[in-house]
Parts: C-alpha cells; sequence; structure tokens
C-alpha cells in the first residue's frame, strides 16, 4: 500500500468514526472499484477494501520500548522426562498449598531432576525450595543470569555478584563449612542492608550455630531493628545465653509465666519435682499464658525454678493440659539448647500417641536420626497419620516399606479407604501425600497397591505423589541438603 | 464383564435411546474398546456426530458411567452402545491393563453410591432390546412415491432457505450501511445491543451461521485496547460485506453455505467425493474453548501436521449447549497420533473431521518449515486471505523469536532475527516464565489484530500456550 493509499484510508477510518459517506474522500483507484449505483453500496464496498488492506497490507506498529527478560538460567539438574510430566502435573495440582507444591519439587530434586518451568516456578520470596533452584529465585526477581553464571565462591569482595537467593544458599553452605567465615560476611555485609535483609541474614546463623557466634548476636542487641535483636536474641537463647530486658527474656514476663506452672514432687522412696500447668482461670488469662509462652525463652523459664533445660523437661507433667503442652514444646523448639530440644523429641517419641505428634513441632531443629525416629513412631501408633505432612525439613525418599508395614499404619489406611466416613478418608490421603513424599520408589509402590486393594480408586488423586514417586524409581536418591528442603 | 441385555433394559431411558443405541453398535464406530483385567471397567472411544470421537466409559460393578456427548438422556445412547458391545461382544474390547487419563479422571471425581444398582423387569417396563434390534435390522422401506415427495419437499425447503438467506443479507447490507452512516464511535459502544439485535433476525432469516458471527463480534471488539476497536470493526464488517457478496455469487458453494447458514453434518462430508482426506501424523498444538453469546460453547481443537513439508493445520470444532456444562475434549495439548482427516471442503481447508483413527505416534519436535523468503512471519495469512478474504483466523508458524512486554505490559512475540523490527501483539496475558525462554517456533493464530499462541517448541522441549 502506497503512501496515498495509507492516507486515504486514515481519511475513511476517521470519516467512518464519527459517520457519514466517505466516498468522496477515497483513494481514486479504491473509488474506481467501489463505483456502484447506490450510496451505500459505494461505501459497503469501500469498506470491504478497507477491511482488506488493514487486514493484509498493514502490520501493528511495534513499539520501541519492548522490554525482553534476560534467559530463564539454566540448572544444574537434568529436567523432569517429558513422560513423567503428566504425573507431576497431577502431583502439584494435587498439592493444596504453596509448601506442598515445593516439597513435590523436593521429592523430584532429590532424584535427580528438576520441574519443567512451565509447571512450577519458585516464587521471588521463595526459602524453602530446594537449593538448585536458586538461580529461578533470583531470575524470578528481576535478576542478569549472566551474571549469575559469572560466580565463583562468596566473599566479601564476591557479595554484590550474588543475587538473594543464589547468596543465601551459598551463606547456608558456608556456615556448615565454615561458620567464622560467613558470620564475618554477615556482620560486615550485613551492617549496611535494610532491615528485613538484614534480619534474612541472622536467621541463618541458626546453621551451625555456636558459642563462637555469641559476641556477634550479643551486639546485635543495639540494632535499629526489633525484629533482629529478637531473632538474635532467640539464637542466644539456644546457646544459653540468658534474655535481656529489653527484649524476649524480660524477667517479669518470665515470672509471670512460672506463676503459670506448679512445681510438685512426685515418688515415695526418691521425691523428686515435677512441673505442670496450672489451668487457666479465664479466657484472659489462657490468652496470656499463651502470649508468655511464645515470647519468653525456655532458658529463662527453667532458670527460674533451679533446673536445667533437660531436667525440666523430663520433670514437666505431659498430658495436664494439652494446649501448655504444645506451648511449651514450640517454646523449646523457637529458644530451647540443641540439648533440650534432643532429650524433649526423645521423650516425646519413646512416649508415642498423641506426644510423638506434638514432636513434630520440632522437626526443623532435629537432626536426621531423630526426624526419621519420629516418624517412624508416629506411623507406628497410627493415631493421626494426616499430621505428617506437618514434618519439616524431613528427607525425601527414605521411608521403607518395613517401617510402613510393622505397626498400625496399614491397617489403619485400609480401614479409613475402605470405610464410609469422609474425615477419616481424608486424613488418609493427606497421609497418602505425605508418605508420597517420604516413602522409598518401593514402599510407594507397594503402598499404592495395598490401598487400592483396600477400596481407594486407583485414580484418586491423592495417589498422584506416591505414584510420581514411584516412577521415579530409576533415579535413587541425590544428595539434596534436607535442610533446604521442606 | 458382568453385563446382561436385561440389565442395559433397565438403564435405558425410553425405547428411543435403545433404538439409537442399536445403531451405535457397529464395531466400525468404535475406533476404540478396551476394558480393565482387574478392574470391573470397560471404556471406548464412540464416533458421535461432533468431530472429536465422544469418551464413553461405565463400570460394570455399580453402573456408574460417563460420556462426553452433550446429550441430555441419561444414560445417553453412546452409554448403553458401550454396554450392549460388553455383554454380546465382548471380545472387541482389548484387555489393558492400564486405565487412560480420562478414565483415571473421571474414577477420581465420581462418588460410588452406597448400595447396588438396581435392575430388575419394572425398570424395564415398555423397552425392549429385542425391539430395538429388530428396528436395526429392519429398517422401514420406503415407496417411490414417498421417497418423489420427499425430494420434492426437500427442495421446496433448500429454495425457502435460499431466499430467506438472500433477504437476510440484504438486511445485513443495510445494517451496516446504516452503522458507517451513523459512525463507528457509537457502534463501538452499543455494538452488543445492535448486534444482538440484527443477529436475531439473521436466526430468523435463517442465516444461522452468519448470525453467530455477528453476535460475538461485540466479544472481539471488546478484547482490544479502546484506540484498536474501529480498525477492528471495520475489518469484521468489511469481512462481512464480502461473504454476504461472495455468497450471492455463488449461493450452493459449500463453504459459503457453511458460513452464513448451516453446516454439512459428519455423514455428508465423509460422503463428499470432494472432501479432501489426510492421512498423517497429527499432534494437538491446542484448544480454543469460547462460550458465545447465543448459549453455545465451540471448542476448537488446533491439529499440526506433522508429516507436511509446509505449515498445514486443521481445526476439529465441536459444539455443545453452554448449559451441558464442562466437557473434557477427545485429546489433550501435545497428544500426537496418526489419523486420517477428511476436511470440509473449503479454498483453505482446515476444518476436518477423524474418520480413522490410526494408533498413537511418539513425542518429538515439529518439522523444521522454512521461514518466509522476505522474512514475513504473517507471509501465510495474506496468502490465506488472499484465498477466503471474509475468514479471520489464520494458524501460522513463526520463527524462532521471543515473547517481550511493552510499556503497558502488553505481551509481543518479536522475531529473534530482528529484535527491532517485526514483533506482534499477543492476545490476554502470559506465564511470566515464557519471558525467559527463548521460542525455535510457535503455532498461533493471527486474527489481523493479536496472535492468540497456541505451542512453541523450546530448548527445553514443547510448550503448551492455549
Amino acid at each position: 500500500m502506497n503512501e496515498l493509499d495509507q492516507a486515504g484510508l486514515a481519511r475513511l477510518r476517521d470519516g467512518w468514526i464519527s459517520g457519514g459517506a466517505m466516498f468522496e474522500f477515497a483513494p481514486v483507484e479504491w473509488k474506481e472499484v467501489a463505483t456502484a449505483s447506490s450510496p451505500d453500496e459505494q461505501e459497503r464496498r469501500l469498506l470491504a477494501i478497507a477491511a482488506q488492506a488493514l487486514d493484509v497490507a498493514l502490520r501493528p506498529a511495534a513499539p520501541k520500548t519492548l522490554k525482553r527478560r534476560p534467559p530463564l538460567p539454566v540448572l544444574a539438574l537434568p529436567m523432569l522426562p517429558e513422560r513423567l510430566r503428566p504425573l507431576l502435573r497431577a502431583a502439584l495440582k494435587y498439592a493444596a498449598d504453596a509448601r506442598l507444591k515445593t516439597r513435590v519439587a523436593a521429592l523430584v530434586a532429590s532424584r535427580g531432576f528438576v520441574l519443567h518451568p512451565m509447571d512450577w516456578m519458585p516464587s521471588v520470596s521463595d526459602q524453602e525450595s530446594p537449593d538448585i533452584y536458586a538461580p529461578w529465585v533470583d531470575w524470578q526477581a528481576g535478576a542478569d543470569s549472566q551474571k549469575q553464571s559469572r560466580r565463583e565462591d562468596l566473599t566479601a569482595e564476591t557479595w554484590d555478584d550474588f543475587y538473594p537467593a543464589a547468596r543465601r544458599s551459598a551463606l547456608i553452605d558456608l556456615r556448615r563449612s565454615a561458620p567464622a567465615l560467613a558470620r564475618t560476611l554477615i556482620e560486615t555485609k550485613g551492617a549496611s542492608e535494610p532491615a528485613e535483609v538484614r534480619l534474612a541474614l541472622v536467621e541463618l546463623m541458626r546453621f551451625g550455630l555456636g558459642a563462637d557466634d555469641v559476641p556477634f548476636l550479643k551486639s546485635l542487641s543495639a540494632d535499629r531493628s526489633g525484629k533482629v535483636r529478637e531473632m538474635a536474641g532467640r539464637l542466644l537463647a539456644r546457646l544459653g545465653e540468658r534474655g535481656n530486658q529489653a527484649d524476649g527474656g524480660s524477667e517479669d514476663s518470665t515470672a509471670e509465666l512460672a506463676a503459670f506452672i506448679e512445681e510438685g514432687k512426685s515418688g515415695f522412696i526418691r521425691r523428686r519435682a515435677t512441673y505442670a500447668p496450672i489451668k487457666p482461670k479465664s479466657q484472659a488469662q489462657q490468652a496470656r499464658r499463651a502470649d508468655l509462652f511464645a515470647s519468653c525463652y525456655f532458658g529463662d523459664l527453667v532458670v527460674r525454678f533451679g533446673r536445667t533445660e533437660p531436667d525440666f523437661i523430663g520433670a514437666w507433667q505431659f498430658g495436664v493440659d494439652d494446649g501448655a503442652d504444645l506451648f511449651l514444646v514450640r517454646m523449646v523448639a523457637v529458644s530451647g539448647s540443641d540439648e533440650a530440644v534432643a532429650s524433649l523429641a526423645d521423650l516425646l517419641a519413646a512416649a508415642g500417641g498423641r506426644l510423638a505428634i506434638l514432636g513434630l513441632q520440632l522437626t526443623a531443629r532435629l537432626d536426621s536420626g531423630r526426624k526419621r525416629v519420629l516418624v517412624r513412631q508416629i506411623l507406628n501408633d497410627a493415631q493421626n497419620l494426616a499430621a505428617l505432612i506437618l514434618v519439616e525439613g524431613a528427607e525425601a525418599g527414605w521411608l521403607e516399606w518395613s517401617d510402613l508395614a510393622k505397626g498400625k499404619t496399614l491397617p489403619a489406611l485400609r480401614s479409613a479407604v475402605s470405610g464410609d466416613n469422609d474425615v477419616t478418608r481424608r486424613n488418609a490421603e493427606q497421609y497418602l501425600e505425605a508418605v508420597g513424599f517420604l516413602a522409598s520408589p518401593v514402599s510407594a509402590e507397594k503402598l499404592i497397591g495395598e490401598v487400592v486393594a483396600a477400596g481407594l480408586p486407583p485414580a484418586s488423586p491423592s495417589l498422584s505423589l506416591l505414584r510420581l514417586n514411584a516412577a521415579l524409581a530409576g533415579n535413587p536418591n541425590q544428595m539434596i541438603n534436607p535442610e533446604k528442603i521442606a | 464383564m458382568q453385563l446382561d441385555l436385561k440389565t442395559i433394559e433397565a438403564l435405558a431411558p425410553d425405547q428411543a435411546s435403545l433404538g439409537a443405541a442399536a445403531k451405535l453398535t457397529k464395531r466400525s464406530n468404535w475406533p476404540r474398546l478396551e476394558a480393565h483385567e482387574q478392574l470391573p471397567l470397560i471404556w471406548g472411544e464412540c464416533q458421535g456426530s461432533g468431530s472429536n470421537p465422544y469418551r464413553v466409559a461405565f463400570d460394570t460393578s455399580d453402573h456408574g458411567y460417563k460420556c462426553t456427548c452433550p446429550s441430555r438422556k441419561f444414560p445417553c445412547k453412546h452409554i448403553l452402545a458401550l454396554t450392549w458391545i460388553g455383554a454380546t461382544a465382548p471380545a472387541s474390547f482389548a484387555r489393558v491393563d492400564q486405565t487412560p487419563d480420562w478414565v483415571n479422571d473421571w474414577l477420581s471425581r465420581r462418588r460410588k453410591p452406597g448400595q447396588p444398582p438396581a435392575t430388575g423387569p419394572a425398570r424395564a417396563e415398555g423397552k425392549s432390546i429385542d425391539e430395538a434390534s429388530r428396528l436395526e435390522e429392519a429398517p422401514p422401506v420406503e415407496d417411490a412415491a414417498a421417497a418423489e415427495r420427499r425430494e420434492a419437499a426437500q427442495r421446496k425447503r433448500a429454495e425457502d432457505t435460499r431466499s430467506a438467506v438472500s433477504a437476510a443479507l440484504d438486511e445485513l447490507d443495510q445494517w451496516i450501511a446504516d452503522q458507517l452512516r451513523l459512525g463507528l464511535a457509537g457502534f463501538v459502544d452499543a455494538s452488543s445491543e445492535r448486534c444482538r439485535r440484527i443477529a436475531a433476525r439473521l436466526v430468523d432469516l435463517k442465516a444461522t451461521a452468519l448470525a453467530g458471527r455477528v453476535d460475538e463480534l461485540p466479544a472481539k471488539l471488546m478484547a482490544l485496547r479502546g484506540e484498536e476497536r474501529p480498525d477492528a470493526a471495520i475489518r469484521e464488517l468489511g469481512k462481512l460485506v464480502l461473504l454476504a457478496k461472495a455468497w450471492r455469487a455463488a449461493p450452493d458453494d459449500a463453504e459459503l453455505k457453511r458460513l452464513v447458514s448451516t453446516s454439512e453434518t459428519r455423514d455428508q462430508i465423509l460422503a463428499n467425493p470432494d472432501a479432501v482426506q489426510v492421512e498423517s501424523d497429527w499432534e494437538v498444538l491446542g484448544e480454543k474453548i469460547e462460550a458465545r453469546r447465543d448459549g453455545l460453547v465451540s471448542h476448537a481443537t488446533w491439529l499440526l501436521d506433522l508429516k507436511s513439508t509446509t505449515p498445514r493445520f486443521a481445526v476439529l470444532l465441536d459444539f455443545f449447549p453452554a448449559s451441558a456444562g464442562r466437557r473434557s475434549g477427545a485429546f489433550a495439548a501435545g497428544d500426537r497420533f496418526r489419523a486420517r482427516l477428511v476436511f470440509y471442503p473449503a479454498r483453505n481447508p482446515l476444518r476436518a473431521l477423524v474418520a480413522e483413527r490410526l494408533g498413537d505416534v511418539a513425542p518429538g519436535t515439529w518439522p523444521t518449515f522454512a521461514p518466509d523468503a522476505a522474512g514475513d512471519p504473517l507471509a501465510a495469512c495474506a496468502a490465506f486471505q488472499d484465498g477466503a478474504p471474509w475468514l479471520s483466523d489464520c494458524p501460522i508458524i513463526l520463527p524462532a523469536g521471543a515473547i517481550a512486554l511493552d510499556e503497558k505490559d502488553g505481551a509481543w512475540w518479536q522475531a529473534a532475527s530482528d529484535p527491532h523490527g517485526i514483533a506482534l501483539p499477543v492476545a490476554g496475558s502470559v506465564h511470566q516464565t515464557l519471558l525467559g525462554i527463548d521460542l525455535a517456533a510457535t503455532a498461533a493464530l493471527w486474527n489481523g489484530a493479536r496472535l492468540e499462541l497456541l505451542a512453541s517448541q523450546s530448548s527445553i522441549g514443547r510448550l503448551d500456550l492455549s
């Protein structure tokens, strides 16, 4: 189309927009084609020519400022084979929230694959997905993938070459291998970061936490951010350092909390101390007690009673008040020492039943062995199998068939899937999802057979993660840091 | 398989359904019939009147069933036919140990009844398998005079339809001229009401297909930015003018009749010697499902010929009432299969039927199509428009490119070879991840203003974009 035609088309267009006969304003060649006996027919013919001109001769004008994203970084593991993607999509579809979807990604990563980016992508703020996805997290945040590809070891000099997710991943590795070096980096580089970033950096101190970290953590008591001070206080509490008046460990609060706990004695020959919660007299007292358990440090509390942390745990009367039991376990998880956490986990796992399920509150701080003991105990009891979905930081694909077959799990499952009780059945389906992550491929395959034989439809979506797990049988577990998986 | 004819009689909603089912029990109607080795399940694909086969599944233990057809009879004739074959010719079912995804999908969503199915003579009252079988075996014989009367009536009806459609196009012409006189600015603002009114007239005058197209025009306009709407109105109204003129010039042309009044039936297409038939490997590029203002849902499944050296497409088009609820298609994006397709006769044959499905094809990449010599990604559209300028959606394969965003976060496909030149706007929003993936080739529909992405090939494999 030449310039005259284009100008003519523009005139026709403008005229038709406001309305009226435009034949006289058409390009000469168009008029020759469009001439007809009636004015309406002439306009229609012109309209047909204009339509063709718009369709064929004109192209949409591309804006000059089109923005392209940098290429999506290629991850260090291969992509899940195409044939397994339908199974994966089914598992992702069944996973109810971002945390459970991340768990699916973790299972796949543990077998040496990453997901297709059109199936799943970690979010910008994702800190739970396996390390392998750090470049994608940074890409989501707008990072330049070229820059990432140049990265070396994390040092003060290369600090700015790392985008946040990759830096976080590198710092965790460094805290494990050279904690002092990582601490120095957090100390020197974190000071100039905004509060939100400082908080995230200080939070990483929990990896490889040790006595050498005390001076730095204490120095944070002067930090501008209350959240940073609080985080540092909790970490200090884990190291056995008493809280200070300004944050969390207030003497008054601890005393108030201690007043909710009754000291007693038990045993006829060897009298020993016991600690039991006092029943709150009102809703307000109940709420206050919950607040105090959440804000005080466990170390400060036990000192009030003149006990060590493990002693206090051993003397606590579980079962008197379920709410207080839960608050105490959470308190230990947040501010208890490693020794306290381990002894509480051992106690709860040994007790089994409802108490073992309480132990799931501790899983973020448990070593791999204790987590497994706890999960096995819960399976053995089969009281609330759906609670397994709460296990944090667990490794994928270790649960063997003997773990499932020897306890009450299988009978409980069979009864749940074959029964008419919707609640029990739903719990069983949640359990299947949880075990879909924990089970070895062989266990997954066998479990599918068991529940289908018991009456669960073979196509039940609750089996999707188990099916994916079983289908990944050809790929043994890779070494993926469990702390970074769930 | 524990099926007997008494059960089927009891299940049938009425005698007519049994009669219809009897006609579907021929093996040729069922490209796929399978039964599970262990589970009490049978399923199949029945070639119905739609372009996609209907997917039919039946649980022989509790008589639960599922069919993707739009029938409002429960169970429909396809279910009855499947069970009928199951009862009388169980050997027709291939024994398999795995259920297909669509059967799994149904199984996972259905609730098993608490009690076993009730069957018995009471429920079979007034319905007879024997009678239905006899009907099929002995169709009524028409005498010569009756046949002549029927043909004369048919001719009369066709003549009446032609006159009515001609009158409809006269009204459409006048209406278009009125819109130009009144101004397209006002037309764009009031297009919903104005198009609805003329569409109703077109329906009255038997230009049903054209009425549907006019009725959809407001939705097309509203999908664009305000400043683009007048151009789109010119394009669409101009195409209607061209279509009306073409129909007047050749009212018996099959393609034009289909676009203006009614479409041929499946049987007519299959029996048409002029219909192009292509046996090849096909990949399902994607689906386009649109709820229309006339209460129908149009379900288009776009296919790519994997054996052709130049891009060749086919579209399987089905319509069903929106009130029938969501229907699962016979194919999923990315499926590959070998089949013989029969194309509806047209200048650019696109709409097709699956005449025969000949098995699945292994996954792989698309053939490499030579790009246009002049580097114009829309060159194929220009040729397409030369043949049939009244059509809107043109399927194309775009060369290597990527998706970029403009200042308003609108998505554009941009050619890799010319990052500052050719770019085409993309309809709707795109998956953000797509912005970081280089696309080796992209299948899309170009409607003159926007690209509707169907699928892409990339370094990380096939991408479903529809």
